[in-house]
């Protein structure tokens, strides 16, 4: 890619001081987001999705810290070295967010155009009534209907997908250049989920920001992302182009989940089940943090952490024998076309 | 294929909630949640019932087994009318009364069928009154069969499972009370319950919170197991588990079936899930079925428009699969005031004058292909 990164990530680690012992939530995480594409993170609970948006945002709870040597650079500023103050200019402003549950963003005693104008106020040089008028052309564009009303009424009078479009335009209000959308249709009916998909789609386009897209759902991933993370355990598993990441699967974890999730494209005899359970970020096993599950697993893999090889261009896998899921690949693709 | 029996009809099953408000809590409305709703399951399949938040899939499962009371409608188990069972007596005898006497001295006999004509059989045979008394006496073992038979696990494998007890007496105490095992074998079979769904015996010590969601709900299909059920009633039994956990209980499930010939409600909000596990899909929108299909035809040939839509809906995990999209407008709306005719018309993108006067009926439009709507197959 010759294009320059808007974001990098770099050796992230963000842990947590608990009375159990310490949680290794991000463990050494790498990657970047190019100007408007939307980059995918994916990977089940726990595998440190939101506590690396998090971090990126330097929201994490009092309990967790990034530790030194982490790099995060936007637009050619290291954002661990900005003092709070600066920080806060660039939340909100450059880098907006939305969550899963927009009832926990958006504050119930103020209305929605109260709270999208105080974003406005907030970045931007207008007068309040400048901003209302901009607040109802927000909530237009994000598709509200009678925007002139809904602008007066409060977080709890509008339904699911009518809130996570306030909180999106909220979001957008700034024109940020990158948007952090973690789960933002988990929580919502798959008619209604297609809706704000589509419509973020359309302000990427219009707005040309680059959008993080984090979900435990591979075919929101697929039909969305441009570039996808696969996270397991704290760490990036496999990093790869969208359609070379659902081709070329070059990591066991991502081939495992890619296999055993019910699809309404393609008959199934029976779907692959990745033997065992999550592990407890308290006692990850030594070695790869995939080894309890894997079926390529050996000694070494139980000693060493592997790292990301860099298979192809753009193409990343954190697995010592990547090769046997090319062959596991063929192989099953051999018996679909015979 | 032999002739497959029908283990469970349901004949136009209603249930409303009623809305409270003010100092003397009247009821001001009332949520329709399950408005006039049929269907049959036919022993040993997997009936997949699907549709979004709140259209009443849940409760069509809670009502089947009489964890809410019908409003009205009538569900009948192995060629039993159950309907009656947890009623007051005297309000069993009149719903007898209602749904079989008066029938039976208005219209002809020869048109009765099923279990119509088994009980007009046994009406003419014991007479008015001992009708009555046949079917209402031992009516406590019958509930009591009706239990054991009619198993349910539910969504979230956190509350469902009482913290404060070791799982021995949670999967246990069930088949205990309904006298399906003796308590001299309650450590054997609990063990091999168990070891049937892929937890260590020895386990049967612990309790829940020791165990993870994946695990609990394989405790939950355990304890349902072991009353040797005819019916398991699903209700979004792996919505809550991560994607790897997920495949592994639902295998575990269609093991469990083909083992034990079990029967299976399988409650989802999830499409895809659906078409794994199910042989035959029911879908349903605003308290109603729209579309109730095999899965071949169903997946093949959707007729319902908002079955169509709900299809192009879901994320196709291949970044190579060219799909349709359909984005409907609009949110869905409340049950408590349904939109007029079709309760889908106001996001429906075939919609035509008709539809917001006349409601679609559920028709037989192919054999074993019901569809609710005036113009099926118009949305391509
Ligand atoms: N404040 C905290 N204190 C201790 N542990 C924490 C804290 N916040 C997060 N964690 C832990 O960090 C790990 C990663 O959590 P994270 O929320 O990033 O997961 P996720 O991938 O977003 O999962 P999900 O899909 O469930 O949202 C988890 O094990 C979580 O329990
Ligand atoms: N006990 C109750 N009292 C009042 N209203 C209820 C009750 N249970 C359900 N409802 C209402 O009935 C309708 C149908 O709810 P139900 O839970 O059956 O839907 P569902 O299809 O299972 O939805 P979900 O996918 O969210 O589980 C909803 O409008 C709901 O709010
Ligand atoms: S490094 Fe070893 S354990 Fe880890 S994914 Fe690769 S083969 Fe499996
Ligand atoms: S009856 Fe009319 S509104 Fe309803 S689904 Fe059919 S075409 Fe659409
Ligand atoms: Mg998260
Ligand atoms: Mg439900």
């Amino acid at each position: 890619m010759d294009k320059k990164p808007l974001l990098q990530v770099r050796n992230l680690k963000t842990y947590f001081y608990t009375e159990d012992g310490i949680v290794k939530a991000v463990d050494g995480v790498d990657f970047e987001v190019y100007p408007g594409e939307t980059l995918g993170i994916v990977g089940e609970s726990g595998s440190g999705k939101s506590v690396t948006s998090l971090s990126i945002l330097r929201l994490l709870d009092p309990n967790g810290e990034i530790l030194e040597g982490s790099e995060i650079i936007f637009d050619g500023k290291n954002l661990m070295e900005l003092s709070e103050d600066e920080m806060r200019k660039i939340r909100g402003n450059d880098i907006a967010m939305i969550f899963q549950e927009p009832m926990v963003a958006l504050n119930p005693v103020f209305t929605v155009g109260e709270q999208i104008m105080e974003a406005i106020l907030l970045h931007q040089d207008v007068s309040k009534n400048e901003a209302r008028k901009m607040a109802i052309d927000m909530l237009r564009k994000v598709g509200i209907p009678e925007p002139e009303k809904r602008v007066d009424e409060y977080p709890h009078e509008l339904s699911g997908g009518m809130r996570q479009r306030a909180m999106i335009a909220m979001a957008l209000s700034c024109r940020p250049k990158l948007l952090i959308a973690d789960e933002p249709t988990t929580a919502l009916d798959v008619t209604i989920q297609a809706q704000i998909l589509e419509l973020m789609r359309e302000l990427q386009k219009e707005y040309g920001m680059a959008i993080i897209l984090i979900t435990h759902d591979v075919g929101v991933i697929a039909e969305n992302a441009d570039r996808v993370v696969v996270m397991y355990g704290g760490m990036v598993m496999e990093t790869a182009d969208v359609k070379e990441l659902f081709r070329e699967t070059r990591h066991p974890y991502t081939w495992g989940l890619l296999n055993s999730i019910p699809r309404l494209d393609i008959e199934q005899e029976r779907l692959y089940n990745i033997p065992g359970i999550v592990p407890d970020p308290l006692h990850f096993p030594p070695g790869c943090r995939f080894n309890t599950r894997c079926e390529f697993a050996d000694e070494r893999c139980r000693k060493e952490i592997p790292p990301l090889y860099e298979i192809k261009n753009g193409h990343f896998s954190r697995c010592f024998y990547y090769k046997k899921v090319e062959e596991a690949q063929k192989l099953k693709k051999a018996g679909e076309s015979a | 294929m032999s002739e497959k029996r029908v283990l469970v009809k349901v004949d136009n099953l209603v249930k409303y909630f009623p809305i409270r408000a003010g100092v003397f809590k009247r009821i001001v409305a009332w949520v329709r949640a399950v408005d006039d709703v049929s269907f049959e399951i036919y022993e040993g399949e997997t009936v997949g019932l699907v549709g979004e938040s709140g259209c009443g899939k849940t409760t069509v499962g809670m009502t089947l087994l009489r964890l809410y009371e019908p409003t009205s409608g009538r569900i009948i188990v192995d060629n039993e009318d159950t309907t009656f069972y947890f009623m007051p007596k005297f309000k069993a005898k009149k719903y007898l009364q209602k749904t079989y006497i008066e029938k039976f001295k208005k219209e002809d006999p020869s048109s009765f069928t099923g279990i119509d004509k088994k009980y007009y059989d046994l009406y003419k045979e014991l007479g008015e009154s001992g009708f009555y008394n046949k079917l209402l006496s031992e009516l406590n073992e019958k509930k009591s069969e009706f239990r054991k038979t009619m198993q349910i696990v539910f969504q979230d494998p956190y509350s469902s499972l009482n913290p404060r007890i070791r799982i021995k007496t949670i999967v246990s105490e069930g088949p205990v009370l309904h006298k399906v095992i003796k308590k001299s074998e309650v450590i054997d079979k609990v063990k091999a319950a168990l070891e049937e769904v892929g937890i260590h015996g020895d386990h049967m010590y612990r309790f829940p919170h020791q165990f993870s969601g994946g695990q609990r709900q394989r405790i939950g299909i355990a304890r349902s197991l072991l009353m040797n059920p005819k019916l398991i009633v699903a209700d979004e039994a792996v919505a809550a588990l991560d994607v790897s956990i997920r495949s592994q209980v639902i295998n575990l499930m269609l093991d469990l079936q083909k083992k034990h010939n079990l029967t299976y409600l399988f409650i989802s909000h999830d499409l895809s899930v659906i078409k794994y596990m199910s042989d035959r899909v029911i879908v349903m929108y605003l308290g109603k079925i729209v579309e109730n299909a095999s899965k071949k035809e169903l997946f093949d040939e959707p007729l319902h428009p908002y079955t169509r839509a709900l299809m192009s809906a879901i994320p196709v995990p291949n970044p190579d699969y060219k799909k349709k999209r359909i984005i409907l407008k609009g949110d869905v709306p409340s049950p408590v005031n349904p939109p007029s005719g079709c309760r889908f018309h106001p996001r429906c993108p075939v919609a035509k004058e008709i539809c917001s006067k006349e409601e679609p009926q559920l028709r037989e439009v192919k054999p074993g292909h019901f569809v609710a709507c005036h113009f099926p197959g118009s949305l391509k």
